[in-house]
């Protein structure tokens, strides 16, 4: 199924930084659009290649303590149900609709188009620093608190780290003495929070608790050294998440860390993230439902409070099953 | 006004970079290190392919050192297109589009007294 004819902006309410968009439009699109009728989405990714339906229905994410996942900012939809029957929803009359709709994974219906809560169009100073791992780890509460998007690379290679902040021009934080920069640029959000990736690589990636994200990140970092340097050269990737009320949010009602760890696509995978997986287990983690993980039916049922409450919308909706499709229904263990 | 020195082509055969290290890191890791000096006036833009003595080559490695600009790479840091295996022997070959001076370096801290070793790259 294509979703090529709908994209680009169908209406907007300047005056609430709102905007419908078809639910097809691609984020390296979409940025450029809201710029031009003076707005902005309040955060992004690492990449933008994703369609703004594709990253609402994974809980996509960027990073800041501050700031929810993408999908959070989803405030209508206009939906074609299992039964072809075209719907539409509002935070304002189907607030829980909305909050089950926000990460649903095409299981509640065909997304067509997106309202979305926006902020008028702003501009970011990223910053770049180097510095060593324990530097960084004593200072994480300040650099989250300190910045308006933070997270950090680290290497294991080398046992560094790379601190990545965002904020606003005229508003700059603290420097860091500890950390040497290396990366100094300005410009629209749009413009300057999500990276260029040609690389192809496999990722597993879960939201632990934002209190449980140091020591977690601790035992994966000594892990690694342990026994995964000689085959992995790509970086852990650790992010911040505000909590939202998604029913099947990886955030769902707490603030989060999301630890990831990568390989390259070329290169073998399975073994070293079967290693990782049951130390961001032993967090309370849960995974990223758009990257690789291990979970099914009872085992993430037992990691969200709004599970049930989500099933039973979705046989409503869908009660033929028209949408669970197989890799779905095993995922899910739902028939 | 010197116009250009090194070449185009270097060789490395012996390449292994120790699994293990001691001491602070990243200073003290154990590494292999490419040094490049281009002493030009345009930007050097080299590939890397890497060999070993079971598998077929990877690469290429994209690496660019600016005009007038030395550069340091490590070996472990290379993932574009896949990371290299620690304690593995491998061998690189370079092609660069302007000539450069290619340097290898070892620094192996597997035990606490450190050893560094050095040398020319084969200029092909």
């Amino acid at each position: 199924m294509s979703m090529r004819d709908h994209r680009g902006l169908i209406d907007y309410d300047a005056a609430r930084s709102q905007a419908t968009v078809g639910a097809g439009t691609v984020l390296h699109d979409l940025g450029p659009i809201l710029h031009g009728i003076g707005m902005s989405m309040q955060n992004l990714g690492d990449v933008d290649t994703q369609t703004i339906a594709g990253v609402i229905g994974t809980g996509t994410h960027g990073s800041g303590r501050k700031l929810q996942n993408i999908s959070a900012t989803l405030i209508g939809v206009r939906a074609v149900t299992g039964s072809g029957e075209i719907v539409e929803w509002s935070i304002e009359k189907e607030p829980e609709l909305i909050d089950a709709a926000r990460v649903s994974m095409g299981l509640l219906g065909i997304f067509t188009a997106v309202r979305l809560q926006l902020e008028p169009r702003y501009r970011l100073r990223r910053r770049e620093h180097c510095t060593r791992t324990e530097a960084c780890l004593a200072h994480l509460h300040e650099l989250a608190e300190a910045h308006r998007n933070f997270d950090f690379y680290w290497y294991p290679r080398r046992d560094e780290v790379k601190l990545r902040t965002l904020n606003p021009p005229e508003a700059p934080p603290p420097e860091l003495p500890y950390a040497r920069c290396i990366h100094d640029q300005e410009g629209f959000s749009h413009e300057i929070i999500a990276r260029e990736r040609q690389l192809k690589f496999e990722e597993l990636e879960y939201f632990v608790p934002a209190e449980a994200g140091p020591a977690c990140f601790r035992e994966v970092r000594r892990r690694i050294l342990e026994r995964h340097r000689k085959h992995v050269g790509w970086r852990v990737l650790y992010r911040l998440i505000a909590a939202d009320e998604g029913f099947l949010s990886p955030v769902h009602d707490r603030d989060s860390v999301a630890i990831s760890v990568h390989q390259n696509a070329s290169l073998p995978y399975q073994e070293y993230f079967d290693d990782i997986e049951p130390i961001l287990r032993a967090h309370a983690g849960r995974p990223h439902w758009g990257k690789k993980h291990s979970l099914h039916g009872a085992a993430l049922a037992a990691l969200y409070p709004r599970w049930n409450d989500f099933m039973t919308l979705r046989r409503r909706l869908d009660p033929q099953g028209v949408f669970l499709t197989a890799p779905m229904a095993r995922l899910l263990r739902e028939e | 006004m010197l116009k250009s020195i090194g070449s185009k082509i270097w060789a490395i055969p012996g390449g292994h970079v120790p699994l293990l290290s001691s001491g602070e890191e990243p200073r003290d890791t154990s590494c292999d290190e490419l040094c490049v000096l281009n002493a030009g006036h345009f930007d050097a833009h080299l590939q890397l392919t890497i060999y070993y003595e079971d598998r077929e080559p990877v690469g290429p490695y994209p690496l660019t050192v600016a005009a007038q600009r030395v550069r340091h790479v490590r070996f472990n840091d290379l993932i574009d297109p896949q990371a290299l295996p620690l304690d593995t022997a491998y061998a690189a070959l370079i092609i660069a589009d302007h000539p450069v001076v290619v340097q290898f370096s070892r620094r192996d801290t597997s035990q606490a007294a450190n050893a560094i070793a050095t040398t020319l790259a084969f200029a092909g």
